[in-house]
């Protein structure tokens, strides 16, 4: 064991104010970051729930909720790419709710082609769900809108844009942020849209590809190939990118980000105080070392060392109390998104801050003199 | 026995020191003239502010005198310690010099047998395997080879100043400085560490500088300095012993 983590061992009661700290500041940025993804997560759920591998909109198109119509005609520019099954037509709009007890609701509509097969039907659709589908005018919501469009309600009828919707069944895991989804045909959703759908025209065209790799190469080509009138995504981009455009757009990202730096500062300076006053308690041992011709670098080290060791304990700790919280916050129905790449950049984020706050530590080691040690 | 050496190997050449300005101005050492030989161990005495803990100082390096030399042998040639650039300095001191204080400063955490690796490893670029091997042998002879897994608090005070011995000696310096190493052990103890100190001197070679208030020290000392007033005055041995 080196003499850092010896030392920091021997006065674990002195150095577990600095270890907490990282450890608050770990949890907090890991908590919010998993929050916020958690969270941004709904606004992909339908490239996130259907199993194309390639998604074909309009230009520039930011989210998927964002899409505009383009000609059915463009299937032909994706059929028969090599690698490429054929694609289908999908219609993704916002559209007018009209409760059954009275008052609207913006809702976001999603029909698909329903067919076993097909790659645009939502995956937790079963079936029976999918085949009652068919039917004109049914629709599939998820479990937690129900109440909030009224639809258990034994009174009324329920309208999108005016033409009546039947419900014939609900999904667990589809909610929405804003406008609930609206699960149904491509039929359905081309009768519902009316004249707001121009003829002939879709918002999306979906395809799968043989391999994931195909898919990338080709919504490159078609992205070159076409960049003024269509776009090409791969469903993981298209995904992210839906994620990323309401995170930058809400500034929930700033948000977040000025909590997180709040709470690495104070992180910071509590975990600096703590190595301050820990190696200005042993000064005196120091200076002998100092007298005795080693260098003050070597003690620089040992402190550095230190905030290492701090920051790496801090993080161990802080790794089962977020998949605690997570559990707990899952319990709420609340989804907390800890993938690697959060619990990856929180680690180096917090031990960055960790070294940090050694390098500020070290003015303590500036002000031992040799000479203190004679009266 | 002291060794009979005729060349000193550090000397001390008309040292001055003042502290203050003004009328608080006060010269702690007027050109103190001392020499140091190897094998010997030398006792400075005086009463308290006379100076004994300056004019380790300036030997040792660690405080510059106002004027005057310190001439120290390192590696088999003379060098004027105070005309070295810090940063030699610093190696000099790596090389030559020892320290023992009257608090043992012995880190809490480590054991007495890492206290003393860590001058080696640290200071000479020892290896573990090499840092250990001396680090034990040193403890052997300090009589504390149960102790090496020990930490200071499970040490007594004797043990634990005899631990810092070993931490001053482990790299074999030329030089040993020692400020009050009795003054907070019982006589017992005492006695113990200051022939320690005696054997390092004899049996190394090496010169010890040791300042002390405490008389009973007197018989175990090769020279004897009195310092006071900022004046130094070598006294015989003889009445003492």
């Amino acid at each position: 064991m080196s003499y850092a983590l010896q030392t920091l061992w021997h006065e674990r009661t002195r150095y577990a104010s600095g270890v907490l700290a990282v450890t608050f500041s770990a949890v907090l940025i890991a908590l919010q970051c998993g929050l916020l993804l958690g969270l941004f997560k709904i606004t992909s759920i339908p490239v996130d729930n259907t199993t194309a591998d390639l998604w074909v909109g309009s230009t520039a198109v930011s989210s998927v909720d964002l899409g505009k119509p383009i000609p059915n005609s463009y299937i032909s520019r994706v059929a028969g790419l090599p690698g490429v099954k054929m694609p289908e037509q999908y219609i993704a709009n916002f559209a007018n709710f009209f409760k059954p007890t009275g008052g609207t609701e913006l809702c976001f509509l999603l029909g698909s082609l329903l067919d076993d097969g097909t790659s645009g039907a939502a995956t937790l659709l079963s079936k029976e769900q999918r085949e009652a589908l068919t039917m004109p005018y049914a629709i599939v919501v998820d479990e937690s809108d129900v109440k909030r469009l009224s639809l258990d309600s034994k009174d009324g009828e329920p309208k999108i844009n005016g033409k009546k919707v039947h419900l014939i069944g609900t999904v667990k895991g589809l909610k929405s942020l804003a406008a609930p989804w609206v699960f149904c045909s491509l039929h359905t959703a081309r009768q519902l849209m009316g004249q707001m759908l121009p003829p002939d025209h879709v918002t999306y065209l979906l395809a799968r590809c043989d391999s994931p790799q195909r898919a990338k190469e080709v919504a490159s080509e078609l992205r070159a190939q076409y960049p003024d009138d269509m776009v090409a995504y791969t469903a993981e981009d298209f995904s992210f990118r839906s994620r990323m455009y309401w995170l930058t757009r809400t500034k929930a990202g700033l948000a977040i980000g000025y909590a997180a730096l709040l709470g690495l500062i104070v992180g910071a300076v509590i975990t600096a105080q703590t190595l301050y006053s820990a190696t200005a308690a042993n000064a005196k041992e120091f200076a002998i070392l100092l007298a005795l011709g080693i260098p003050r670098w070597r003690i620089s080290l040992m402190v550095i060392t230190q905030s290492f060791w701090v920051g790496i304990i801090g993080i161990a700790i802080a790794y089962p109390v977020c998949v605690g919280l997570r559990s707990i916050a899952m319990q709420f129905n609340t989804d907390v998104d800890m993938r690697w790449e959060i619990l990856a950049g929180t680690a180096t984020i917090t031990v960055g801050m960790a070294l940090i706050a050694g390098t500020l530590a070290l003015r303590s080691v500036k002000q031992i003199e040799p000479m203190n040690l004679l009266r | 026995m002291p060794a009979t050496t005729t060349t000193p190997s550090l000397q001390g050449v008309k040292l001055v020191k003042t502290y203050g300005d003004g009328d608080a101005r006060r010269t702690t050492l007027h050109e103190v003239t001392i020499d140091l030989f190897p094998g010997e161990l030398v006792l400075l005495m005086g009463p308290s502010g006379s100076g004994k803990s300056t004019l380790l100082a300036v030997l040792s390096g660690l405080l510059e005198p106002d004027s005057g030399q310190v001439m120290a042998e390192d590696d088999g040639r003379l060098r004027e310690v105070w005309q070295l650039t810090p940063k030699e300095r610093e190696e000099y001191r790596r090389r030559n010099t020892g320290f023992v204080f009257q608090g043992y400063n012995l880190f809490p955490a480590l054991t007495a047998r890492q206290q003393l690796e860590i001058v080696l490893k640290w200071g000479s670029g020892a290896t573990s395997g090499e840092a250990r091997q001396r680090a034990d042998d040193m403890l052997d002879k300090l009589g504390l080879a149960k102790n090496k897994s020990k930490k200071p608090a499970q040490l007594s005070g004797g043990e634990k100043q005899r631990v810092a011995i070993g931490r001053a000696l482990v790299k074999n310096p030329n030089f040993v400085f020692a400020d009050e190493p009795t003054s907070a052990l019982d006589w017992e103890n005492g006695q113990k560490v200051i022939e320690l100190l005696r054997d390092a001197a004899h049996e190394r070679k090496a010169s010890i500088l040791v300042v002390s208030h405490d008389h009973r020290i007197l018989p175990f000392v090769d020279v004897y300095y009195h310092l006071e007033d900022g004046h130094l005055e070598r006294r015989p041995l003889a009445a003492h012993h």
